[in-house]
């Protein structure tokens, strides 16, 4: 498939009611670069003039724009303006829903199941039960530079949730392939998920969202990756956005016009693989990716401290447009 | 006398004890320290504790409990009678724990660097990645010299063999040391003798070596930067521990900050003074890291520096611990450390671990269920602030709840071996039926084993750990307890590591490394926060003082007039009223004796506040002011109550110990711009006050006779010598109001601020002097015909003062006081 670009606009703007006499602020807004992804071109733009700015990458690789303001302010706008391509990610084999016959026999255990795998299907290589993938980490932390086994771990975000491990048991049944598990807990997600601007907030617990079944795209995002993490699974969340304008006969997408969020999962057979709970869909070419981490906090767009100010008022505009 | 001292001392099989070697019989390096203790004469011994507890009562060695409602300190809890160490013992432990530190800095080293222990599965990932004190902004940052670990405390425990274990390793920020060192203070003065006899090893060089080493690896300051500025970081008086901050503070010389106190700029770390911000060096935290940088960790911490984090990443400050440090903690880590220390160090682990498994691991998880009764199984984390359980303790259906829970998330939790540790001899105050039995005195007090631990010290020099010669040992509650913990209201002890030769006694901390170019005149850094206690030090002091005197004089009156009452209220008594130390005059004699004493009213009330602003500015206040001021805080009167007459000599009591402290002031302070801020506050206070008190003179006093007033101003004196007829109105409002060479008239208080405030303002910019000015003007400008009662003018002058002193006090705030400026945590919004 052809490259396909955006511009992306991502603007934030704060107003105070009181002068803020000193602003530290970590912007997290450059888009990575990625095999299937190049930055173009790129600027930040702080209003007021920042008294002091420097980019650094932190410890996940993501490009985070420190700066500072140290005299008394009103306002802030923080405007990020970038021209991104996007190609193809890799291909993830189809999920292979093994006949009726063999999924009898994965029930025997991972090792069984590898070995029949191994002889009734020889051109392509057998897929790994979830609780291989589990095994893998563990046995061989190194792989992908630890990094899967750092995300396999409780955060403050996502800690460790006995109701989301439960939720998610349905979709794990023993020797499972991993593909085919973690796509349909995507679905599952989906579809016992309400989409509801506004129905939580950035405090919203895991658990409070599986009990009221609502949220936004970074809910749904937590929820998979506590299920995910729940079953010794390694994953991550993935900030980014996705095209705005539909398609001509495609349905409207939600999670627009605004920061998107999903969950990238790894399998050591299919590596870092992309899933989308709020529209239950792997990413494709309309994902930009911004950053990731362990959850949210690891990605806040826009993180800062300051002295004053009084009461905030904040408002954020995104917006995606294929160039 | 040595057989009595050790009669009812018991000797079980299943521990070691410390003193005996069996029933009566004291180990080598005990005899004589006990023929020593035993050959005092009788009441000596008793002396002993209440000297003790009256030393550490009025030092205000205390350990406040978060649980505790009222926010109330505990006081520390000392026993006297040391744990002995022989030398040889001593190397034993320290060479372990020299070596255990030099490991577990290299691990640090290694997990936030190359992470090649991960990779290799030297160290299961999940215990490093799973713990919260894992920092991932950490990564890739490596401290000067390598330093992760500067400081590192253990837990150790001793065998029913004889051999010491490590239970639990401290590489946060751990407390102990200074309590340690106030241990020594006051044991070492009950005992001077004994302490010299035995050689005992000195704590000064190991704080040394913390100063030193921490100067050494702060980077090295600009030119004109002059020495390296290392500030001690605590959470605030709030924190269990604050005493220990306020006390390492003061001994080590270093200011005592709270993160509100630092500011980041440019990429380093400056602590706000009155002088405006100085570069800061090197930071000896006893806060935990998360809590350090809202910014870049909690975003929920009240208490860090936004942009710490990036300052330490970019090598502009040296903060000892490293940030992340606290994940070595974890009791998963225990059980790998004998495979690390061969794999690091290529030497055998000298000092082993207590038994310790990590659950997460299965097949420990299904042995510590089949040996439970021997094992405890505890959280991995202390801040989980979950109780440790004893397998023993389990009944069966407790058991089956214990392990459902733990197989829900076993890779929090560990199994340990249960030790029973060591015993050691307490001075207890005796029973009374030793007496009974005409027992001699000395026995009232006995010897009672319990429960003890050791927690000991190391430090990271440029020449490698140095490993404090001593240590806090920790008694546990009663006979058996199982758990020792400061928290639970254990007890402590002082350790004494005896040497076999005279130990070199000159060394102190004094003998530094401070060069004639290094002296600072009276500019030294005054952080904006402490100016702004010492201002409130102030006026709380003048508060309390005026309370007292009102008190004294309306008492007083109540007690003249008490066969023949005079028309009217006093005007003492109104007075009170209206400075809020009593609320109803209808009965006032009841009311002015509650106000005087009863713990929750007025007098008590304020004492507790100037209290409160002492104990902020703890690292600043020499011993003898905190001394008075606790003495006077805590008068027994508050407990027992008492009858009016009696009250009164309370209250002269009162009045010469305010004397005391403003002693303090006036005789044992700098002249610093500290000394200034306090002064602002003493005048300002006095100021208003006295203008109250002129109000109600001049108005509901107006015909009453003048005697109350210049008692209450302390004035008799003055106006006596000057004038030979009884108070009249014109000598004494001039006495008050204008003259400037009297301490408690209006002029006096005026003319000190107005010179104070001109000293600031040289080196600040204007900010209290225009609005002074005015109101001096009108003083100045008041004519000796005006002083009386009915004089409009004076009524303005009065009022225009008060309002004046309530606008300085503003602008003051204002001026040097921001940091208290509000802050909010953006972060979290999308």
């Amino acid at each position: 498939m052809n490259p396909e670009r955006y511009i992306v606009h991502h603007e934030t703007r704060y107003a105070y009611t009181a002068p803020v006499s000193q602003s530290w602020q970590l912007a997290r807004l450059t888009p990575r670069m990625l095999p299937w992804q190049k930055l173009l071109s790129y600027s930040l733009d702080i209003e007021p003039k920042a008294d002091e700015r420097r980019d650094e990458l932190d410890s996940f690789g993501n490009m985070v724009t420190h700066f500072g303001l140290h005299g008394a302010h009103r306002m802030l706008r923080v405007r990020m303006e970038c021209l991104v391509e996007v190609t193809e990610r890799p291909s993830v084999d189809a999920p292979m829903a093994p006949p009726v016959q063999q999924q009898m026999q994965l029930q025997g255990g991972v090792q069984m199941q590898s070995q029949s795998q191994s002889q009734t299907r020889m051109l392509a290589p057998a897929p790994l039960a979830w609780e291989a993938v589990r095994e893998a980490i563990r046995a061989e932390p190194q792989q992908d530079d630890l990094i899967p086994a750092s995300m396999s771990e409780p955060t403050p975000l996502v800690p460790l949730s006995e109701g989301a491990r439960h939720y998610a048991s349905k979709s794990f049944g023993r020797g499972r392939p991993w593909l085919d598990a973690v796509t349909e807990l995507m679905l599952r997600i989906h579809d016992d998920f309400e989409f509801e601007p506004g129905a939580t907030t950035v405090s919203t617990s895991v658990d409070e969202v599986l009990y009221q079944k609502r949220g936004v795209c970074q809910d749904f995002a937590h929820l998979m990756l506590a299920c995910l993490r729940g079953h010794g699974l390694p994953a991550r969340y993935v900030s980014g956005y996705l095209l705005t304008d539909p398609p001509p006969g495609m349905p409207r997408l939600m999670g627009v016009d605004a920061s998107h969020a999903w969950v990238a999962a790894y399998s050591p057979q299919h590596g870092w693989v992309e899933f989308d709970p709020t529209n239950n869909q792997l990413a494709d070419q309309r994902y930009i990716t911004l950053t990731w981490g362990a959850d949210f906090a690891d990605v806040v767009p826009l993180r800062g401290v300051i002295f004053g100010g009084g009461d905030q008022l904040m408002d954020v505009e995104v917006s995606v447009i294929p160039a | 006398m040595l057989r009595e001292l050790l009669d009812a001392y018991a000797v079980p099989d299943s521990r070691f004890d410390e003193m005996l070697a069996s029933a009566g019989v004291p180990r080598p390096h005990w005899d004589a320290f006990l023929r020593a203790l035993a050959a005092r004469e009788g009441p000596e011994i008793g002396d002993t504790l209440s000297q003790m507890e009256r030393e550490i009562r009025e030092n205000g060695i205390t350990y406040n409990v978060y649980a505790d409602p009222k926010g109330a300190d505990r006081p520390w809890e000392v026993d006297p009678l040391p744990l002995l160490l022989s030398a040889s013992e001593w190397e034993t432990i320290e060479s372990g724990i020299a070596q255990r530190a030099d490991l577990l800095n290299r691990v640090l080293a290694d997990i936030y660097g190359p992470q090649t222990l991960l990779r290799s599965g030297a160290i299961p990932a999940p215990v490093i990645f799973g713990h919260s004190g894992f920092l991932h902004p950490m990564k890739g940052v490596r401290p000067a010299g390598g330093v992760h670990l500067f400081q590192y405390a253990a837990d150790l425990a001793r065998a029913p063999d004889g051999s010491w274990w490590v239970v639990s390793d401290r590489t946060q920020a751990p407390s102990g040391a200074g309590y340690a060192l106030e241990n020594r203070l006051v044991v070492s003065r009950v005992f001077p003798q004994m302490f010299s006899d035995l050689n005992v090893q000195h704590l000064a060089s190991f704080f040394a070596g913390v100063r030193d080493s921490l100067l050494h690896w702060a980077p090295k300051p600009a030119a004109g930067e002059g020495s390296p500025l290392v500030v001690l970081l605590t959470p605030g008086p709030y924190n269990e521990t604050y005493f220990e901050h306020a006390l390492l503070a003061r001994y080590l010389g270093f200011p005592l900050v709270e993160g509100s106190d630092l500011t980041v700029r440019s990429g380093c770390v400056w602590m706000k003074t009155v002088e405006g911000l100085k570069r800061v060096h090197a930071i000896l935290r006893r806060q935990d890291d998360d809590y350090c940088d809202p910014l870049e960790l909690r975003s929920d911490s009240a208490l860090g520096v936004a942009g710490l984090t990036d300052c330490v990443r970019r090598g502009s400050v040296f903060v000892g611990n490293a940030l992340g440090s606290g994940v070595i903690e974890s009791g998963a880590l225990l059980g790998y450390l004998p495979k690390l220390s061969e794999q690091l160090l290529g030497e055998p682990l000298k000092l082993p671990s207590v038994a310790t498994w990590w659950l997460g691991e299965p097949a420990a998880f299904d042995d510590a269920w089949k040996r439970l009764d021997k094992l405890l199984i505890k959280p991995l984390e202390r801040s989980f602030r979950e109780p440790a359980h004893f397998g023993a303790d389990l009944t069966h259906d407790e058991r089956i709840l214990l392990r459902a829970k733990v197989a829900a998330r076993p890779q929090r939790y560990v199994a340990q071996e249960w030790v029973h540790v060591s015993q050691a001899p307490v001075l207890e105050r005796g029973v009374a039926a030793s007496l009974a039995r005409g027992a001699p005195r000395s026995l009232q007090e006995r010897l009672a084993p319990r429960a003890v631990g050791l927690r000991v010290f190391a430090v990271a020099t440029p020449d490698g750990y140095r490993v404090m010669p001593g240590g806090l040992t920790r008694v546990a509650v009663d006979g058996d307890s199982r758990v020792i913990a400061m928290q639970r209201g254990g007890r402590s002890k002082d350790t004494w590591v005896l040497s076999g030769a005279p130990v070199n006694a000159s060394f102190s901390l004094l003998s530094t490394t401070v060069k004639p170019e290094d002296l600072v005149g009276s500019r030294v850094n005054l952080p904006s926060r402490a100016a702004e206690n010492l201002f409130w030090y102030g006026r709380y002091g003048e508060r309390c003082d005026s309370a007292v005197r009102v008190l004294r004089v309306a008492i007083a009156g109540v007690l003249d007039h008490a066969a023949e009452p005079p028309d009217g209220l006093a005007p003492a008594i109104l007075l009170a009223h209206k400075l809020g130390l009593i609320d109803d005059t209808a009965d006032a004699n009841v009311a002015l004796l509650r106000a005087a004493t009863h713990p929750e009213e007025a007098l008590a009330n304020r004492l507790r506040q100037l209290s409160r602003a002492a104990f902020n500015l703890r690292d600043r206040m020499s011993a003898d002011n905190w001394r008075t001021l606790n003495q006077l805080a805590a008068d027994p009167v508050f407990q027992r109550g008492t009858a009016l007459p009696l009250a009164l000599s309370w209250l002269d009591r009162a009045v010469t110990s305010m004397m005391t402290l403003s002693g303090y002031v006036l005789d044992g302070m700098t002249r610093s711009s500290g000394w200034r801020f306090l002064s602002i506050g003493r005048r300002l206070e006095r100021l208003s006050h006295l203008c109250v008190t002129l109000e109600v003179a001049t108005t509901d006093g107006a015909a009453h006779s003048l005697d109350w007033l210049l008692d209450l101003t302390d004035s008799t004196g003055t106006y006596r010598s000057r004038y030979l007829v009884a108070p009249e109105w014109l000598p004494v409002l001039d006495i008050l109001m204008r003259d400037e060479t009297n301490p408690r008239s209006i002029a006096f208080q005026v003319k000190g601020l107005s010179e104070y405030i001109a000293k600031l303002e040289l080196s600040h910019g204007r900010f209290a002097s225009d609005v002074l000015a005015p109101a001096q003007a009108a003083l100045r400008d008041l004519a000796p015909k005006d002083l009386h009662p009915e004089s409009a003018a004076v009524a303005e002058v009065l009022d225009q003062l008060r309002k004046c002193a309530g606008a300085v006090s503003d602008e003051l705030t204002l001026k040097f006081f921001q940091h208290a400026a509000s802050r909010s945590v953006l972060s979290l919004v999308a």
